[in-house]
């Protein structure tokens, strides 16, 4: 035979088989074309394939790569209809009754942690801060006096340092008669910054502050704190303000506006509450102010070149009000169907 | 420091509502906490900044109403008419502690007539919080919560000796307070008494002996300046806070104290009849003269970013009480009152004209300079630990710092240093800084245990705390890790956070021998010369220590040396196109030979073309190989640079790979 018959011949089965398949209305029907043009002993594909043995020895390569593509367009062509008449068959009195692929089964479980809320919160808080140009720093939770109080214009005589108001190490290991104390804020971390380095500082103190407090519902003995620090030639009360203004409308989104209010802290004059007017109200942001010519002083820088503001918040606060947590416990349990939640 | 709204209009018009007033209080310093209506007359609750004891007081809150709305502040005159007879004839006032007491003043009223006080007192007094008790004691409440100063009537008939003398409390000294409990003193504490014993603690409470009764006629008034620290000190440890120790702590006005001396004497004559003994008892030190400050108008501007006119600045400042020393066209320099003792420096003085002025004039849109800003490697590495391990289904717990002290005994891996303790406890019986993250996280298993959520894996990243002598202790940041799966399950995740850093070196082990651990379960972790942390499974034993009911799998990790050690941005290296060649090894090895010896010894000698030792498995077949062995499998990968390896390189590779551990380490290779 020749090559030209036999690739002639492989051409009419395939659109032949194709239009069969098509036209079968139903699975005995296409069936019943499968074996015509598929069948094992008596297909016309089978009978084509035997032909080849009588083509030319130069030509069989080129007979079989044709014989080759035909055979799975041939399979291909049966398969769609196949397919189009299961489709069809739609739970339908005549669909088979054989296993179906059930695609509403749930995917196989991926076993995943979570972040803890308060990371979450803090990664959001860096972000937007060092989008900011604030730059994030971290220091030792255990202090001494200096650092804690005296550095931050925190007099012997105030109340913050009252030792039921404080985790105080125990006497047996405050050496050299110097007491040491688990922070009561970040503001620590300020202080050791400005004292190694020169102005202008842009900075965020973030992380774990001790307080000795009842648990209850709003309080919890840790708890997390961010302070932010800018430092420059000329700092003043506005840039405070419009800094917040635009940490708030950058977490909160939309356009958040700031009020201070007036209020007392050592380590700022003016001291302030910033609240942030969202969602039809005043919010308490947390307290602010320019940083104290004390404090600027006692870091060694003057307070004549320089000026400073900071401000502070609690964590805990802001994240049990983006979630809408009402109980600080909750935090600190750690049970998971708490955890998973986020 | 509730308010009435109708005692303010003695000293200042109120011609604004109620809720204007409290609005702009709040705005300039006065927080509003609320407002209640007893009978016809708001009761106005402020909050007072510990800084302004001045505002304890209506006289204080009518002034700052005064500077806000432009109006006169009036205060009653205080000159009662007296007897020729003069004070100190009859009292002697002695000051043994002037360090607790600086100053004590003393006033006299004989014949008075103890009863109910008026009714517009009664009244006031209420919408102020305070009780009425009798006429006497009324009016030293009602001076206090006119100007701030607390006051003290004694029944002077029942002070020995007539006599005053401060001093400190002596050791085992008990006094029965007006509220008719009995209080321990202690030496540290200033008392008032008489010839003969203590009759009040001074600032905080007077005692019953001498307190006003029916049968009192005359009258001691009691008007000092305790020291703050003192009042706040001895109030906390005997509990018992009062309106006056209250003020004492905020300290009060030394120049104001014979106007409040006088004012309660005039108007107890007024409310209770009697006379009044010419003069006063006066000891101590005198009060101080007042400094003055200079505020250079630029200040504002420079601190603030607003200018504020010079002739505001002098309106506000002369309200609050401020006396104009000079002034020209860049500065004032004034005197502070005395009453306002947090007013020192030009600093204070930029404060109060600008809360005065308004908070709301500071614009919210300045220009602030952009700034670079980076983010710490130390962020970095976190992020990659937190990815790994929330991937590998690991819950980020945060716990406390302190933890029991059994707890803190179970386990102490970084060092054998006791733990350090704080004095108050953290949370119930927390008195141990904990040294490892561990026993918290065995903690919060058992916890989730017991609330029914089954197989939590955990981890924390937080300090530990490690002693250093008398130094600042080493506060290490970890990475802490539990879990119920297998040695080398946790074992794999420690590695992918190696991978995932880039560490180029591996983890080198050595065995890590603890009771907290199974025997022969547990390992030391090196980077390099450098510890890394710990891995193992925990023995029953400790896991019940802190209540956990299954076996766990733990590990501890200092995230520093992660850091020291990992690669933030790798570099590209590329990789050869050749095809490789793998060949499986199967050694029959005696059981003290560990993996990686047997590892070391093929890469030592496997040559450059060698791409990578994988180990596949373990395991055991006594009946043909004995006990006391085992069969390590693992596959060579070899791959050249720049050409098709061929079938007896490879081989080679690995027949001289399989004799070094042959002559080295005793295997026997299975063919």
């Amino acid at each position: 035979m020749a090559l030209s018959e036999f690739l002639q011949e492989l051409d009419a089965l395939k659109s032949d088989a194709s239009q069969r398949f098509e036209e079968a209305s139903t699975q005995e029907g296409l069936e019943s074309a499968r074996v015509e043009f598929m069948g094992a002993k008596q297909g016309k594909l089978k009978a084509t394939q035997k032909q080849m043995g009588t083509v030319d020895k130069a030509d069989k390569p080129m007979a079989g790569k044709k014989l080759n593509e035909v055979k799975s367009a041939i399979d291909s062509a049966f398969e769609a209809a196949q397919s189009r008449l299961q489709a069809g068959a739609g739970g339908g009195a005549d669909s088979a009754k054989g296993p179906r692929f059930d695609v509403t089964v749930p995917g196989a479980t991926v076993q995943l942690g979570r972040l803890h809320p308060i990371t979450q919160t803090i990664e959001e808080l860096k972000d937007i801060m060092g989008r900011l140009g604030f730059s994030v720093v971290e220091g030792p939770e255990i202090e001494d006096v200096w650092h804690n109080f005296e550095a931050l214009n925190i007099s012997p005589e105030h109340p913050a340092r009252d030792p039921l108001d404080n985790f105080y190490i125990g006497l047996a290991q405050a050496t050299n008669n110097e007491p040491r104390l688990l922070r009561s804020q970040t503001s620590t971390v300020q202080i050791r910054v400005m004292e190694k380095t020169k102005p202008p500082i842009r900075i965020i103190s973030l992380g774990r502050v001790y307080r000795p407090d009842e648990v209850d519902a709003t309080h919890y003995p840790m708890f997390h704190q961010m302070e932010g620090l800018l430092i420059d030639q000329r700092v003043t009360m506005s840039d405070l303000k419009s800094v917040l203004r635009l940490f708030a409308t950058s977490y909160l989104g939309g356009d958040v506006h700031i009020r201070f209010r007036p209020s007392f802290f050592p380590f700022t004059e003016p001291s302030v509450e910033a609240d942030y007017y969202w969602d039809g109200r005043w919010v308490e942001f947390g307290g602010a102010g320019m940083v104290d010519p004390a404090v600027l002083t006692a870091v060694g820088y003057d307070p004549e070149q320089v000026t400073g503001f900071a401000f502070g918040l609690g964590i805990e606060r802001l994240c049990m009000m983006r979630h809408n947590i009402r109980d600080i416990r909750h935090l600190f349990n750690n049970d998971t169907r708490f955890l998973s939640q986020f | 420091m509730l308010v009435s709204r109708d005692w303010l209009t003695d000293y200042v018009d109120l011609g604004m509502p109620t809720d204007e007033l409290t609005d702009r209080l709040a705005m300039s310093g006065l927080n509003h906490e609320g407002t209640e209506m007893v009978g016809d007359d708001p009761s106005i609750d402020l909050e007072v900044t510990s800084n302004r004891g001045d505002c304890l007081g209506h006289i204080g809150v009518a002034r700052e109403i005064s500077v806000l709305w432009e109006q006169k502040l009036q205060i009653p005159e205080a000159e009662p008419t007296v007897l020729a007879e003069s004070v100190s004839n009859r009292v002697r006032v002695t000051i043994d502690c002037p360090d607790l007491c600086p100053r004590y003043t003393a006033r006299l009223v004989r014949g008075v007539k103890v009863g109910p006080s008026p009714d517009w007192m009664i009244r006031r007094l209420m919408v102020a919080g305070i009780e009425s008790v009798n006429n006497i004691v009324d009016v030293t409440n009602y001076v206090m919560l006119e100007c701030g100063q607390p006051l003290h009537a004694f029944d002077f008939a029942k002070l020995a000796g007539g006599q005053i003398v401060v001093r400190n409390a002596r050791q085992g000294e008990t006094l029965e307070a007006i509220d008719h409990r009995s209080y321990p003193l202690t030496e540290s504490m200033c008392v008032i008494a008489d010839s003969k014993s203590a009759v009040a603690i001074a600032g905080v409470m007077g005692g019953a002996a001498t307190e006003i009764s029916g049968e009192t006629t005359d009258v001691l008034i009691e008007v000092a300046e305790f020291q703050q620290i003192s009042a706040r000190n001895t109030a906390r440890q005997l509990k018992l806070h009062s309106p006056s120790s209250y003020r004492f702590e905020r300290g009060v006005d030394s120049h104001n104290v014979d106007w409040a001396s006088r004012r309660c004497a005039d108007l107890m004559v007024q409310v209770a009849g009697g006379e009044l003994y010419a003069g006063v008892v006066d000891e101590g030190r005198p009060p101080q003269p007042l400094a003055q400050i200079e505020l250079r108008y630029s200040q504002i501007d420079r601190l603030i970013g607003i200018n504020i006119p010079t002739d505001e600045i002098e309106r506000i400042l002369g309200g609050l009480g401020c006396s104009v020393v000079a002034s020209d066209k860049t500065s004032i320099t004034v005197v502070a009152p005395s009453w306002r003792r947090d007013l020192t420096r030009e600093v204070d003085l930029i404060e109060e004209v600008t809360r005065v002025y308004g908070y709301d004039k500071i614009p919210e849109d300045a220009a602030v300079p952009m700034s670079p800003s980076a983010k710490r490697n130390e962020d970095r590495v976190l992020a990659v630990v937190r990815n790994v391990l929330t991937a590998s289904g690991f819950f980020e717990v945060i716990t406390a710092s302190a933890v029991v002290e059994r707890w803190s005994t179970v386990v102490s891996p970084w060092t054998d240093e006791e733990a350090i303790q704080i004095g108050t406890a953290m949370l119930k019986g927390s008195h141990c800084l904990r040294r490892t993250l561990i026993p918290s996280l065995m903690g919060i298993r058992s916890f989730n245990e017991r609330q029914g959520n089954q197989a939590v894996s955990v981890f924390e990243t937080a300090h530990v705390y490690l002693p250093r002598g008398s130094e600042l202790p080493k506060e290490q940041r970890n990475v802490g890790m539990l879990c119920d799966a297998s040695f080398e399950q946790l074992k794999g995740v420690v590695e992918s956070i190696i991978e995932l850093l880039h560490i180029g070196t591996d983890i080198r082990t050595e065995s890590y021998e603890n009771a907290f651990f199974e025997a022969g379960r547990s390992a030391t972790l090196y980077l390099g010369e450098q510890l890394l942390g710990f891995i193992g499974i925990v023995a029953a034993k400790p896991a019940k220590v802190v209540g956990v009911r299954s076996a766990i799998a733990i590990a501890e990790l200092d995230l520093d040396v992660l850091q020291t050690h990992c690669t933030l941005v790798p570099r590209h290296v590329a990789h050869s196109t050749q095809p490789a060649i793998t060949q499986d090894v199967n050694m029959i090895v005696d059981e003290s030979v560990s993996w990686a010896s047997i590892r070391d010894a093929a890469t030592s000698v496997a040559g450059e073309t060698l791409d990578g030792i994988e180990y596949r498995e373990t395991y055991r077949d006594v009946k043909q190989d004995g006990e006391g062995k085992k069969r390590i499998l693992f596959t060579i990968t070899m791959r050249a640079e720049d050409r098709t390896l061929t079938m007896d390189e490879a081989n080679a590779v690995r027949d001289r790979s399989v004799a070094n551990i042959e002559s080295t380490l005793g295997g026997k290779h299975v063919q």
